[in-house]
C-alpha cells in the first residue's frame, strides 16, 4: 500500500503532458499579466516614482533600478514568458523569469500580493521540471529532448503546490471573525447592491454567511474533488465558480483567471493529450510527432537532489503559515507572521497615520507630511502593517539626521480599524520607532493589544 | 473500484450537506443584524450622487461663478478710477468670492481635476516678488507652472491688501497699468476656471458622476470620499498647521496663512469645514437635508465604539467648528501670541480626519482611488 502510493506519486512514470499544457498556460496568462502590468502605468507607479521603497527584513540590499533598467527588467520577463510558453530556451528563460519577477517583488513590500507569491514559487519550480521536453520549440529543434513521460512527483509538485494553496487559504479562513461573523464580507457586499438581480440580496447579512462559509468549506475542499478522476468535473466547475464570484467582486486582476487556468493540471493524461492535439491543429506544419514511449530518468544523484530540494520546499510551505503561533498579540492586528500563508481577502483593515520626528537639541517635534515621502500606495500601507512604521521611521531618521536633526528619534500615532471595529491607537505613541527593529525572532511589544469586541 | 467511487461520492453530498445547512442555519439566526431585511430597502447610491451634484456641486459653482462675475465687475469699476471706495467694494467682492470658492475646493474630481481647479485658485503662499517681476514686466503666461503661485485668489489678496501698506497706498499703486492688468487678468483667470468647470459639470459630467455609482476604483462615492478627506487635511496641514509651526519644529510661520494678506485665515478655513460637513450631510448651502454619507452610514449599521459612527462624526464636527471659531482672526497673530487656542483646533481636525478617513471609508466597502492597483 504504502510502496504503491509512493510509486504512484513518485516513481512511476506518467505522461508529460499535464507539464507542457502548465507550461503553456503559464507562461501565456504571465504574458498577459507583466504586459497588462506594463500598460496600466504600474512599472512606473509601483517601481520608478517611489522616493522610499520598503524592502523585506534580510533583503534591503535589494534596490529599483532606474525607469530605463526598470521597463528592461519588465520586457526582458515579457519576452521570458513567450520563451516558456513555447518551450524555447526553456531553462533559460524559466531561470530568467523567476528571478526577474522575484527581484521586482522583493523590492517594495508596500506591493506584496499573495498572488504574486504564488508566481514567484511556481516559476521557482518550473526551472526544475522538464516541461519543454514535450510539445515545444525546444523538442523540435533537438529530437533528442523529446520524452513522453516522466516520473510522476514531477507533476504532483505543481499539483501539491496548488493544493497547498488553497487548503491553507481554508485554513487561514477557520476563524471567529470570519465564520461567526462573516467579516468582512458583511461589510464588503452591501457595497455591491448596484449589481443587476443579486444586488439586493447582497445588503443581507444572511448572504455574507453563505459566501463566507461557502469560502471557507471550498478552499478545503476542493482539492479532495480535483485529484479524484471522479469527482473533477464538479471540482472544476467549482473552480470556476469560485474565482469567477472573486473576480466579480474583488480587484484582484488576473489572479482568478490564473488559477482557473492552471487548475485544469488537475484533468486527466488523456484530457491534457486532446488539449495538445488540439493545438497542433492550429499550428503550420502540422505533422504529428511520432515518438514512441521515451521516458523521462534523472541520475540518481541529481533524481535524490530534486527530491529533496522539492521536499524542503513543501516543509517550507507548510510551515510557513504556522509562524504566526510563535508571536503573542492578535494575527490580524500585528501582522507579526501574516504574509507568505494564503491569508487572502481576509479582513478589512484601514489605517491613518501621523508621524512626528523628534530633535534631541531642542526637544521640539515636526509632524511629517507623509505624501511628501511617499505614494499614495505606501501611505495606505504604513498605516496599517507595523513592520512597515519602522521602516519608515528608519528612514525618517537618516533624512533628517542629514536635515541636521541632533539626534533624531520617531514616533507615531496611527489608528486603524480592523473589520469594521471603531478605529483605536495601533502601536505606542511614545515609542521610538527608529530604534526598533524588523528582526522575525523579535516580538513588537511596542503594539497595543487588540481590543477584543 | 465502487467502493472508493462511493466514497468520493458521500464525501461529495457531505460538501453540499454542510454549505447547504450553514446558509439555512444562518437565514435563521440573524435576529441581532444591523442590515435590512427588506431587499426593496437598499441603499439608493444613485440618489445619493444625484443629491450631491443637483443640491450641493452645481449650486455651489454657480454661487462662484456669480461671485466671481461681481469680482470681475467691481474690478473692472475700480481699475477704470481708482479709489477708496472702489477699493473697499472691489475687496468685499473678493472675500465673498473667496469664501465661496471654500464650497467647491473639495470636489476635485472630474472637470475640476481636468482643469486642476485647486492649484490653479488657491496656490498659497503667494509669491509676491514674482508678481512684482510679472508686474513690472507687463508680459506673463499665467498658464505656466511657475506662475502657480502668483495667481489665483492669493494673488489677488496680496495685491488687494498688501502688508503693513495703507489702503490709501493701496490705490496709489493701481496708477500702474501693468498693475491694473494683472489684477484684471488674475480675475479673468478665475472666471475662466470657473466658468470651464460649471460648464463641463452641467454640460456632461454630471450624468457620468450619477451613473459611476459603483464602489470600485474611479467610482464617485471613491472620488468623494478621497476629496472629502484632502480638503479636510489642506484644513489640518496647510491652513492650521504649517502657520502654527507644525511641520517646522514648532517654529510659526504666519506668513503661510491662508488670507494672510486681508487677515481672514479663520474665516475662511471654517468656509472649508462647512462645506466639508454639508457635503458630508449632503446639505445643499441654503440647508436642505438630502441624502447624504450620514444616511450612508446609518444605513449600514456602521459602528463606533458604543455609539452609531454618524453621531461620532457629526460629534467630531461640531467640536472642530467650535475649535476653529474660537480662534480670533488674524490667525497670523494667533500663531503666535496664543497658540495653544490654534492648537485645539489643529487636533480636534486631526481627530476628525481620522473618522472621515479610516472608519467611514473601511464600513463604506468602497475602494478609495488611491492608486490603481490589484488586491489580494
Amino acid at each position: 500500500m504504502a510502496t504503491s502510493l509512493s510509486s504512484n506519486l513518485i516513481t512511476k512514470q506518467v505522461s508529460i503532458a499535464p507539464l507542457a499544457v502548465f507550461r503553456i498556460a503559464f507562461g501565456m496568462l504571465l504574458f498577459a499579466s507583466t504586459l497588462r502590468f506594463i500598460l496600466k502605468g504600474w512599472v512606473d507607479q509601483m517601481y520608478v516614482a517611489p522616493k522610499v521603497v520598503f524592502p523585506y527584513y534580510g533583503f534591503e540590499w535589494v534596490s529599483p533600478l532606474p525607469a530605463g533598467g526598470m521597463y528592461a527588467v519588465f520586457f526582458i520577463m515579457l519576452a521570458s514568458t513567450i520563451l516558456i510558453a513555447a518551450g524555447f530556451l526553456y531553462r533559460y528563460a524559466s531561470i530568467i523569469f523567476f528571478l526577474l519577477f522575484t527581484y521586482v517583488e522583493l523590492i517594495d513590500k508596500t506591493n506584496y500580493l499573495n498572488h504574486y507569491y504564488f508566481v514567484s514559487i511556481v516559476s521557482f519550480l518550473l526551472i526544475f521540471l522538464p516541461a519543454h521536453r514535450y510539445f515545444s520549440v525546444d523538442a523540435k529543434l533537438r529530437p533528442s529532448l523529446v520524452r513522453t513521460h516522466v516520473p510522476a512527483y514531477m507533476v504532483w509538485t505543481i499539483k501539491l503546490q496548488l493544493l497547498l494553496v488553497y487548503f491553507f487559504a481554508g485554513i487561514a479562513k477557520i476563524n471567529s471573525e470570519w465564520l461567526l461573523e462573516a467579516m468582512p464580507l458583511k461589510l464588503w457586499l452591501p457595497a455591491f447592491n448596484h449589481f443587476p438581480i443579486i444586488g439586493p440580496l447582497l445588503e443581507q447579512e444572511w448572504v455574507a454567511y453563505v459566501f463566507v462559509w461557502f469560502g471557507c468549506v471550498y478552499d478545503l475542499f476542493i482539492g479532495l474533488l480535483l485529484i479524484n478522476r471522479r469527482t473533477i468535473k464538479v471540482g472544476y466547475l467549482l473552480v470556476v465558480i469560485f474565482h469567477g464570484l472573486t473576480a466579480m467582486f474583488f480587484n484582484i486582476g488576473m489572479f482568478p483567471y490564473i488559477m482557473i487556468a492552471l487548475t485544469v493540471i488537475f484533468f486527466t493524461d488523456s484530457f491534457h493529450e486532446r488539449i495538445i492535439n488540439t493545438l497542433r491543429n492550429f499550428l503550420p506544419g502540422k505533422s504529428p510527432q511520432q515518438h514512441g514511449l521515451r521516458e523521462h530518468t534523472v541520475k540518481p544523484v541529481l533524481n535524490r537532489l530534486l527530491i529533496g530540494l522539492l521536499s524542503l520546499h513543501f516543509i517550507i510551505q507548510v510551515v510557513m503559515p504556522f509562524r504566526y503561533l510563535l508571536y503573542p498579540g492578535d494575527l490580524f492586528w500585528t501582522e507579526q507572521g501574516y504574509r507568505w500563508s494564503w491569508r487572502v481577502m481576509l479582513m478589512e483593515k484601514a489605517g491613518t497615520a501621523f508621524f512626528y520626528v523628534r530633535d534631541a537639541k531642542t526637544g521640539r517635534e515636526t509632524e511629517i507630511m507623509n505624501s511628501m515621502y511617499l505614494t499614495p500606495m505606501q501611505e495606505k500601507m504604513i498605516a496599517t502593517q507595523p513592520d512597515m512604521m519602522v521602516d519608515y521611521a528608519h528612514f525618517l531618521r537618516e533624512e533628517y539626521t542629514k536635515l541636521g536633526f541632533l539626534n533624531p528619534s520617531v514616533r507615531t500615532e496611527c489608528y486603524v480599524t480592523l473589520n469594521g471595529r471603531g478605529s483605536t491607537l495601533i502601536v505606542d505613541p511614545a515609542t521610538d520607532l527608529s530604534a526598533q527593529t524588523n528582526n522575525p525572532f523579535t516580538n513588537k511589544h511596542w503594539i497595543l493589544p487588540y481590543a477584543q469586541k | 473500484m465502487t467502493k472508493r467511487m462511493k466514497k468520493y461520492r458521500i464525501l461529495l453530498t457531505a460538501t453540499s450537506i454542510v454549505v447547504i445547512i450553514s446558509a439555512i442555519v444562518f437565514t435563521g439566526c440573524k435576529k441581532d443584524d444591523n442590515l435590512p431585511d427588506d431587499p426593496a430597502d437598499t441603499f439608493d447610491r444613485s440618489a445619493l450622487l444625484t443629491n450631491y451634484a443637483d443640491s450641493v456641486i452645481i449650486p455651489n459653482f454657480t454661487l462662484l461663478d456669480s461671485k466671481v462675475d461681481t469680482l470681475s465687475i467691481r474690478t473692472a469699476a475700480f481699475n477704470s478710477s481708482p479709489d477708496i471706495t472702489g477699493l473697499y467694494a472691489l475687496r468685499s467682492a473678493f472675500l465673498d468670492a473667496y469664501k465661496a470658492y471654500q464650497s467647491v475646493c473639495a470636489f476635485e474630481f472630474g472637470p475640476s481635476e481636468t482643469e486642476t481647479f485647486r492649484t490653479n485658485c488657491n496656490t498659497f503662499p503667494t509669491d509676491t516678488a514674482q508678481i512684482q517681476v510679472n508686474i513690472s514686466n507687463g508680459t506673463y503666461n499665467l498658464f505656466l507652472a511657475s506662475n502657480l503661485d502668483a495667481k489665483g485668489f492669493p494673488a489677488i489678496d496680496y495685491l488687494l491688501y498688501g502688508r503693513n501698506t495703507s489702503d490709501a497706498a493701496i490705490v496709489s499703486y493701481f496708477s500702474s497699468a501693468n498693475r491694473k492688468t494683472y489684477l484684471s487678468d488674475l480675475v479673468l483667470h478665475l472666471a475662466t476656471h470657473t466658468q470651464n468647470v460649471l460648464t463641463a459639470w452641467t454640460s456632461g459630467y454630471r450624468a457620468t458622476f450619477i451613473a459611476s455609482n459603483g464602489n470600485s476604483i474611479g467610482s464617485s462615492l471613491g472620488y468623494v470620499v478621497n476629496q472629502l478627506n484632502y480638503d479636510l487635511e489642506m484644513i489640518k496641514n496647510a491652513r492650521i498647521g504649517i502657520p502654527l509651526g507644525k511641520l517646522s519644529l514648532n517654529v510659526p510661520l504666519p506668513e503661510k496663512c491662508e488670507g494672510y494678506y486681508a487677515n481672514q485665515s479663520v474665516w475662511l478655513a471654517s468656509a472649508t469645514l462647512n462645506n466639508i460637513e454639508n457635503f458630508y450631510l449632503g446639505r445643499s448651502a441654503n440647508g436642505t437635508n438630502g441624502p447624504g454619507l450620514d444616511n450612508y452610514l446609518d444605513h449600514l449599521g456602521a459602528q463606533y465604539q458604543s455609539g452609531s459612527l454618524n453621531s461620532a462624526i457629526q460629534q467630531r464636527f461640531l467640536d472642530a467648528k467650535t475649535k476653529l471659531q474660537a480662534i480670533p482672526d488674524p490667525l497670523s497673530t494667533q500663531v503666535i501670541s496664543n497658540p495653544a487656542v490654534v492648537d485645539s483646533a489643529y487636533v480636534a481636525v486631526k481627530r476628525l480626519l481620522i473618522l472621515l478617513k479610516t472608519d467611514m471609508p473601511s464600513n463604506l466597502g468602497i475602494v478609495i482611488t488611491y492608486q490603481d492597483t490589484d488586491g489580494d
